[in-house]
C-alpha cells in the first residue's frame, strides 16, 4: 500500500490499467448463456461412435467456458438424444430451433442424420457444421460446413491417397480385391476405389458387397482367400474389420496389404490380426497433428475423460478430431464477426480459411467442400501412425512392407 | 463358377456358423413350444451371458469354460425369477411377447450402463486356431459352437423322450387339463424348463462372447433369423432347431460364396417361406 | 346409426379438424412434427390391428409394407418424376396388392395361423428388404428425396406432412370403428375365436381375412409414402428395421388390440413416452424406464388399456340385463324345404378310409338317426357334409344344388346347419352376439337389429332367454349344448346336423332337448342326429342308419334295423347274434 502510493499518479495508473486488463482478460464469461443446440446418437447402433462426439464436444464447451465463453458470454450445449434414428433427429432439430430456440446449430452424427438436421437447418436458415458426412454430393444447403474433409469427390480423392502411398512403396500392388459393407458412404467409396483402381492399371481381382449387419464372415473370407489379391480394400464399418481378419486367419490367409475405411480404431489397432492395417486419418496423436490449434489441449483431457467412460480406445482421432474442429470452426466465425447471425456467419465462413485441429480447412468448393485432408495411416506396434504423406508422417514411419 | 475349395469352405464355414443359430435356437424353441412363452428376453440374456464372459475375461481372466461354470448357474436362476413373474401373472402368449420385449429393452439399457454402447471384442489367443481337414479349413472355436449345439440338442431331446420330467412337459403343452388329472405338476416342470432355457442362452452367450462383436444394439440383430430357425426346425424340437441352424448356416453361406453376398437373407427366408407353405403335417 | 355411432362420426371429424386448425394457426414446427410422427404411428398401429388384432392373424410384416410404400414414393418421385401427392395412393395400392398376393396363398393352408403366420410376415419383410437392397430400386446408397417438390397445404413442410399425417391417422381410425362395427368386423371378430365354425356359419373367412390384409397393408403404404418425404433419405437399414414391425404390435396389445381406439391409445403413449427422456444424462435410463412402465401395463391389463378403462366404467355405470321370457309360438318358420343327399361318398385321412361309399337321404321334415360303434365316420360325414372336408369321391346335394366343392361358408348360407359334439362357441362373444352372427351370415341378409331379434328369438326357444348376456366360459355344459343348438338354428337351416347334442346331459334336460328336436321337425327342417344314447334314438328318429368303419351296413325303421344281425354284431360281437 505504502509503495503504491509512492508511486505516483503515473505508477497508480499503470496498476489501474494492469489491473483493468486482467480482469477483462481472466474475467470469467458473464451475461445471459449462448446455447448451441444439437443431437447425437446416445442410444441406438450408433451409439459407440456417438459417444466420441459427445467427449469432444464437452470438452470444447468447458474449455470455452474456462477462457471468454463465446463474446465474452457462457456457452451452453443443448444436447438431445436422437436414438440414432433420422426422423427423431428431424424433429428434435425443430424442437431446438422453435421451442428451445436455441442461438446456434452443431450437427449429429453420421450421414443420415445429418442430412435430416440439414433440411431443418435450410428451412430456418441457420448454419449447420457437422464432422460425419460421408457423401458430398448429396450436402445442397450452402448454410452447412463440413469438417470431415473428404472434399467434393470422395470416391477419387480417398481411393487415389491410397493408391498413391502405396505405389510409392517398392513393390506397389498388381491386383486388388475390394470387399465392401453396403453402408451407404462406405458403398460409395469402394465403388470410386474399384474405378480408381482400373483407371490405374490394377486388375480388380473380385469386387463384393455384403449387407450392412452380416454375421457370418466364413463365405467372404474364402472368397478374398481365392481371389489371391495384392491388395485388400476392405469398406468395413465398425468391427466388420476384424471379423474379416479373423475369419481370413482361421483359413490361415492374411492379405499382403489390407486397407480398412471406416474401422473402429481402437479394436484394430489392438487385435492381433490388425498388424500393419491401413486406414485414413485426419488426426493422430503424433506430430505434426500435435502442433496443430487446440492439439495440446484436447489430447489429455481426450484421454482423461475417454477413460473415465470407459472408453476402450481413450485417443483423439478421426471422430474427435474431426468433432472438435466443427466446433472451432463455429468459434472463428462466431468471434471473428462478433456476430451470432447466421447468415453473417456462413457468409464469412464461405469466404475464410480457418485454421483447425485437423489442419486447414476451406468451404468454397462444390457444396461448400474444400480440400481432402485425408490422410493414410498404419498399424505399427499396437498403435495408428500416419504414414503418407511424408510430411505428415510420424517421424521415422514409413509405409510397411517398403 | 467358384472353385470346389471355395463351395466346400462356404459349407463347412455354414455348418458352423448354423452351431451359432442352433445354440440360441434351443432355449427359444424349448420355452415357445413348451411353456406357450414367446421369449424375445433370450436374445437379451444371451448377450448378457457374452458380456459377462468378456467381463471375466478380460478384468479377471478368467478363461471362458470357468466363466460359463459361473454364469450357466446363475442364469438358471434367472429364469427361475422370470418364471414366478410369467406364472403369477398368468401372462398369455401375446402378452408375453411385450413383456419379454420390455425386459429385453432393460437389459440393454443395463448393459449399456455398464459396457457403454462402444464395440467390444474379446480378443484371445485361440480366436484364429483351425483344423486342417484336406484343403479345407475348420474353424476350432465354431466347431467346439456347433458341437456343443449338437451335444445340447440330443440331451434335450433325450430328456424330453425318456425322462418323466421331458414326458410331463410335452404332455402339459399339448393338454395342460389332462396332463394335470394324471398327475402332472405343471408348475414344478414349468420352472424348470425356463430355467434351462436361460442356462441355455447363458451357454449361446458364452460363443457368442467368443467368436462375434459385442455393441447393446446386437441384441437385434439376431431375431430374425433365429426366429426363423424356430420355426423351420419346429417347437419343442431339439434336434429340429439344430438341423435347421445348419441348414439356414449353410444355405447364407453358399449364397455368399456362389452370388452377391448381401443376397444370403433373400435365400434363408424364402427358404423358410417354401418350407412353411409346403411342408405337410403339424409343426 | 346408433348412438354411439353418431357421437364418433361427429367426433372424429371434429377432433381432426380442431387439430388440423392448430396448425394452420401456427404450431411452433416441432410440435408438428412430433404430432406428425404420433399420427404416423397412429395410422400404423390402427391398420395392423383389423387383421392382426381383431381376426388375430399377427402379422410381424407391416414394417415390409410400409417399406414398400416407402421405396414406392421414392421410387416414383426420383426416377419417374411423379408428384408426391400422386405417389401416395399408388404407394398405398402397390403395398396392399403386396398383402393380397401373401394372403392369396397363405390363407388357404389352414396350418398357417397363429404364430406361423407371424413368422411367414417376418420372413416377408427380410426377403422384400433384401431385393431392394440388391436391385435399382436403391442398390445400397440410398434415395435421396430433398429435391423433390412438395405441395404447400400450408406455409411449412412440416405443416404440410402434419396434415398428411393428421388426415391418414383420422381416416384410419374412423375405418377401424367402421370395421369393427360392420359384418367384416364381426367376421374378423368371429375368425379370431375360431375360424373353422366362423366359416362353418357362413362367415366368408377367406374373403374377409383378404380384404382386412389388404387394407391394412394399404394404409400402411400409404403412411410410408408420406414418411419418405418426412426422412427424406431413404435408406435400406432405416426403413426395413425391427422397429416398425415390433412397434406396432406393442403400441396395438398395450391399447388393446380388438378395440378400434385401442391402437391408437397406446400409439401416441409409446410414441410420445420416446420422447420424454431425449435429454442427454437419461437417454439410456430413460428407456429402461419405458419398458418398465409397458411390463407393469401388460401384467395387470392384458387386454390392453382400453378395454380395461371400459369395463371399469362400465362396473361403474351398470347396463340393465335383458331377460327374455320364452315365446307363446315358436318363431317364424325357415326357408323353403329341400331334401339332403349323401351320393356315394368316399373320404380318406392318409392310409384310413374314413368314408366307404356312403348314401343316404334325409327328407324335408324328417329325423333321421346316424348310428355306429365309434370310429365309424360319423362325425366325418358330417364334417364332409357341412364342408369342412371336401369329399374325395360322390356328391352331396341340398335339393337342387350340389354341395360338394364349394367352400363352407357358402353351404352354410344354402342352409346347412350343424352343431359341435363339444361346444365351440366364439369365447370372446355374449351368447346373444354368438347366435346373432349366425343369424347374421344365414342365407338372405339381415340388419344387424334384425339378426339381434332374431337371436333373442332362439335363445328363448332353446330356453336360454336369461343368459343372454352371459360369456360362454359363464355357462354350464347344458346351457352351452344349447347355445349351439340356438347358434344353428338362428343360420335359417333346411338342414341341421346334430352331433351328439345330449351326451353329458342328465335326464331331465334330455326329455326337454328331446322336446326342441321336434319342434324344429314340425317346421320343415330335416334333421340328421348322431347319437348314442339309443333310448332317444329310438324315441325320435323316423328312419335309422347303421355306419360302421366307413360304410353304411343298415337303414331302415329304427327297431328293425338295430335288430339286423350285421348290427348286433358290430356293436355287441358275434356270439350275441341270435
Amino acid at each position: 500500500m505504502l509503495t503504491l502510493w509512492r508511486l505516483g499518479s503515473r505508477g497508480a495508473l499503470a496498476w489501474l490499467l494492469l489491473a483493468a486488463f486482467t480482469a477483462t482478460a481472466v474475467a470469467a464469461p458473464a451475461g445471459p448463456p449462448v446455447r448451441i443446440g444439437s443431437t447425437l446418437a446416445l442410444t441406438g447402433p450408433l451409439a459407440p461412435t456417438a459417444l466420441l462426439h459427445k467427449i469432444a464436444g464437452e470438452i470444447y464447451v468447458e474449455e470455452l467456458n474456462k477462457a471468454n465463453g463465446l463474446l465474452g458470454r457462457p456457452v451452453q450445449w443443448v444436447l438431445l438424444d436422437d436414438q440414432s434414428k433420422p426422423d427423431v433427429a428431424r424433429s428434435l432439430y425443430e424442437k431446438l430451433i422453435t421451442v428451445d430456440k436455441v442461438d446456434l446449430l452443431m450437427g449429429p452424427y453420421a450421414t443420415s442424420g445429418i442430412l435430416a438436421a440439414m433440411g431443418v437447418a435450410q428451412r430456418y436458415q441457420k448454419v449447420l457444421p457437422h464432422h460425419s458426412f460421408g457423401m458430398p454430393h448429396l450436402a445442397k444447403y450452402e448454410g452447412h460446413f463440413p469438417t470431415a474433409p473428404f472434399g467434393p469427390q470422395p470416391n477419387v480423392t480417398v481411393p487415389t491417397t491410397v493408391f498413391d502411398a502405396l505405389a510409392a512403396t517398392a513393390n506397389p500392388p498388381k491386383s486388388v480385391a475390394i470387399v465392401t459393407s453396403k453402408f451407404p458412404s462406405a458403398q460409395f467409396l469402394s465403388a470410386g476405389a474399384r474405378d480408381v483402381a482400373a483407371k490405374r492399371g490394377l486388375n480388380v481381382a473380385l469386387y463384393l458387397e455384403y449387407e450392412f449387419g452380416t454375421r457370418d464372415w466364413g463365405a467372404l473370407a474364402a472368397r478374398v482367400k481365392d481371389a489371391q489379391a495384392d491388395f485388400l480394400w476392405i469398406g468395413s464399418l465398425g468391427l466388420d474389420s476384424n471379423q474379416l481378419l479373423e475369419a481370413m486367419k482361421k483359413l490361415d490367409y492374411t492379405p499382403p496389404r489390407h486397407f480398412h475405411l471406416f474401422p473402429a480404431p481402437g479394436p484394430l489397432a489392438l487385435a492381433p490380426d490388425g498388424k500393419l492395417a491401413l486406414a485414413t486419418t485426419v488426426f493422430e496423436e503424433h506430430p505434426p497433428f500435435t502442433k496443430n490449434p487446440g492439439a495440446a489441449r484436447l489430447v489429455p483431457l481426450f484421454r482423461e475423460r475417454a477413460t473415465r467412460a470407459n472408453v476402450p480406445y481413450p485417443y483423439v482421432d478421426t471422430q474427435a478430431g474431426g468433432s472438435f474442429a466443427a466446433w472451432q470452426i463455429l468459434e472463428a466465425a462466431v468471434t471473428a464477426t462478433k456476430s451470432l447471425d447466421d447468415k453473417v456467419l456462413g457468409q464469412w465462413l464461405r469466404q475464410n480459411r480457418v485454421p483447425t485441429i485437423i489442419g486447414t480447412l476451406r468451404f468454397d468448393g462444390p457444396n461448400n467442400y474444400g480440400d481432402d485432408l485425408f490422410k493414410v495411416k498404419q498399424v505399427h506396434d499396437g498403435k495408428w501412425v500416419v504414414v503418407w504423406p511424408r510430411e505428415f508422417a510420424a517421424p521415422g514411419a514409413r509405409l510397411l512392407p517398403p | 463358377m467358384p472353385s470346389l475349395t471355395l463351395l466346400g469352405q462356404a459349407v463347412v464355414s455354414g455348418l458352423l456358423a448354423g452351431g451359432i443359430y442352433a445354440l440360441l435356437a434351443l432355449g427359444l424353441s424349448l420355452s415357445w413350444g413348451l411353456l406357450r412363452l414367446v421369449n424375445l428376453a433370450h436374445f437379451a440374456l444371451a448377450l448378457l451371458g457374452a458380456y459377462l464372459t468378456y467381463q471375466l475375461g478380460t478384468a479377471l481372466h478368467v478363461p471362458p469354460w470357468a466363466a460359463a461354470l459361473a454364469i450357466v448357474p446363475a442364469f438358471f436362476l434367472l429364469g427361475l425369477a422370470f418364471h414366478a413373474v410369467f406364472a403369477y401373472f398368468r401372462v398369455s402368449e401375446f402378452g408375453s411377447l411385450l413383456v419379454t420385449f420390455g425386459v429385453a429393452v432393460i437389459l440393454e439399457s443395463l448393459i449399456q450402463w455398464f459396457w457403454t454402447a462402444d464395440y467390444r471384442r474379446y480378443e484371445t489367443a485361440y480366436a484364429t486356431a483351425s483344423a486342417r481337414v484336406g484343403p479345407l479349413y475348420v474353424p476350432t472355436l465354431e466347431l467346439l459352437a456347433c458341437l456343443t449345439a449338437a451335444g445340447l440338442a440330443l440331451a434335450t431331446w433325450a430328456w424330453l423322450r425318456f425322462t418323466y420330467v421331458g414326458k410331463a412337459l410335452r404332455a402339459s403343452a399339448e393338454d395342460p387339463v389332462i396332463a394335470a388329472a394324471f398327475g402332472v405338476n405343471h408348475r414344478r416342470q414349468a420352472f424348470l424348463l425356463s430355467g434351462v432355457s436361460a442356462a441355455y442362452a447363458g451357454i449361446a452367450g458364452a460363443f457368442i462372447a467368443l467368436i462375434s462383436t459385442l455393441a447393446p444394439s446386437q441384441i437385434w440383430a439376431w431375431v430374425g433369423v433365429v426366429f426363423a430357425v424356430v420355426i423351420i426346425g419346429g417347437l419343442a424340437n431339439p434336434i429340429g432347431a439344430l438341423l435347421a441352424g445348419l441348414l439356414v448356416g449353410v444355405s447364407e453361406s453358399v449364397t455368399m460364396a456362389v452370388v452377391a453376398p448381401a443376397w444370403a437373407p433373400l435365400v434363408s427366408f424364402s427358404l423358410l417361406i417354401l418350407i412353411l407353405i409346403l411342408r405337410p403335417g403339424r409343426v | 346409426m346408433s348412438a354411439s355411432g353418431i357421437r364418433v362420426a361427429l367426433g372424429l371429424p371434429a377432433a381432426g379438424l380442431a387439430l388440423a386448425a392448430l396448425a394452420v394457426a401456427g404450431l411452433p414446427a416441432f410440435y408438428e412434427s412430433f404430432l406428425y410422427l404420433i399420427f404416423s404411428w397412429v395410422a400404423l398401429a390402427t391398420s395392423w390391428s383389423f387383421l392382426s388384432g381383431y381376426a388375430g392373424y399377427f402379422s410381424f410384416g407391416h414394417g415390409a409394407f410400409f417399406g414398400a410404400g416407402m421405396y414406392t414414393t421414392a421410387a416414383l418421385t426420383t426416377m419417374f418424376e411423379l408428384p408426391f401427392l400422386a405417389t401416395l395412393p399408388l404407394a398405398g395400392a402397390l403395398a396392399a396388392a403386396l398383402a393380397a398376393g401373401i394372403g392369396a396363398v397363405v390363407f388357404r393352408v389352414r396350418r398357417l395361423r397363429g404364430e406361423l403366420f407371424g413368422l411367414l410376415t417376418l420372413a416377408v419383410g427380410f426377403v422384400l428388404a433384401t431385393i431392394v437392397l440388391n436391385t435399382p430400386i436403391d442398390g445400397g446408397p440410398g434415395v435421396y428425396l430433398s429435391g423433390v417438390p412438395l405441395p404447400r397445404l400450408l406455409a411449412s413442410p412440416t405443416g404440410t406432412l402434419y396434415l398428411l399425417g393428421l388426415g391418414l391417422a383420422v381416416a384410419t381410425v374412423g375405418t377401424a370403428y367402421a370395421i369393427s362395427h360392420s359384418r367384416l368386423g364381426l367376421g374378423l371378430y368371429a375368425i379370431h375365436d375360431d375360424e373353422d365354425v366362423a366359416e362353418l356359419k357362413g362367415v366368408p373367412t377367406l374373403a374377409y381375412k383378404l380384404m382386412a390384409f389388404a387394407l391394412s397393408a394399404g394404409i400402411a403404404g400409404v403412411a410410408g409414402g408420406i414418411h419418405a418425404m418426412y426422412v427424406s433419405y431413404v435408406t435400406v437399414g432405416e426403413t426395413f428395421s425391427i422397429t416398425v414391425p415390433l412397434y406396432v404390435v406393442l403400441m396395438s396389445v398395450l391399447g388393446g388390440a380388438r378395440h378400434w381406439l385401442g391402437p391408437a391409445v397406446g400409439a401416441t403413449l409409446i410414441a410420445s413416452s420416446l420422447y420424454v427422456f431425449t435429454g442427454g444424462q437419461q437417454a439410456v435410463l430413460g428407456r429402461a424406464l419405458v419398458a418398465l412402465v409397458l411390463i407393469l401395463v401388460i401384467l395387470l391389463l392384458p387386454e390392453g388399456i382400453v378395454p380395461a378403462a371400459l369395463a371399469r366404467w362400465r362396473r361403474w355405470r351398470p347396463r340393465p340385463v335383458e331377460v327374455l321370457a320364452p315365446p307363446a309360438v315358436a318363431p317364424a318358420a325357415v326357408a323353403p324345404a329341400g331334401a339332403l343327399g349323401c351320393h356315394d361318398v368316399w373320404r380318406a385321412f392318409g392310409g384310413i378310409q374314413a368314408l366307404r361309399g356312403v348314401s343316404l337321404s334325409v327328407e324335408p321334415g324328417e329325423i333321421l338317426g346316424l348310428v355306429g360303434p365309434n370310429g365309424s365316420g360319423k362325425t366325418t360325414l358330417i364334417n364332409v357334409i357341412s364342408g369342412y372336408y371336401p369329399a374325395d369321391r360322390g356328391r352331396v346335394t341340398l335339393g337342387a344344388e350340389t354341395l360338394t366343392a364349394r367352400p363352407a361358408h357358402e353351404i352354410a348360407r344354402l342352409g346347412v346347419g350343424r352343431t359341435h359334439q363339444i361346444p365351440r362357441p366364439f369365447a370372446h362373444f355374449t351368447a346373444l352376439d354368438n347366435v346373432a352372427l349366425a343369424a347374421t351370415f344365414g342365407p338372405g341378409r339381415v340388419s344387424p337389429r334384425q339378426a339381434r331379434a332374431e337371436a333373442r328369438e332362439w335363445l328363448a326357444f332353446t330356453g336360454l332367454g336369461r343368459r343372454a348376456a352371459a360369456r360362454p366360459d359363464e355357462l354350464n355344459l347344458h346351457e352351452r349344448k344349447f347355445l349351439e343348438l340356438a347358434r344353428a338354428l338362428a343360420g335359417r337351416p333346411r338342414v341341421i346336423l346334430l352331433d351328439e347334442v345330449l351326451s353329458g346331459l342328465n335326464p331331465a334336460e334330455v326329455a326337454s332337448a328331446i322336446r326342441l328336436i321336434q319342434q324344429i321337425r314340425e317346421r320343415g327342417v330335416a334333421i340328421l342326429f348322431v347319437e348314442h344314447l339309443m333310448r332317444a334314438v329310438l324315441e325320435l328318429s323316423d328312419r335309422v342308419v347303421v355306419l360302421n368303419e366307413g360304410e353304411v351296413i343298415a337303414a331302415g325303421a329304427p327297431r328293425e334295423a338295430m335288430r339286423a344281425p350285421r348290427v348286433v354284431e358290430v356293436y355287441l360281437g358275434k356270439a350275441h347274434v341270435a
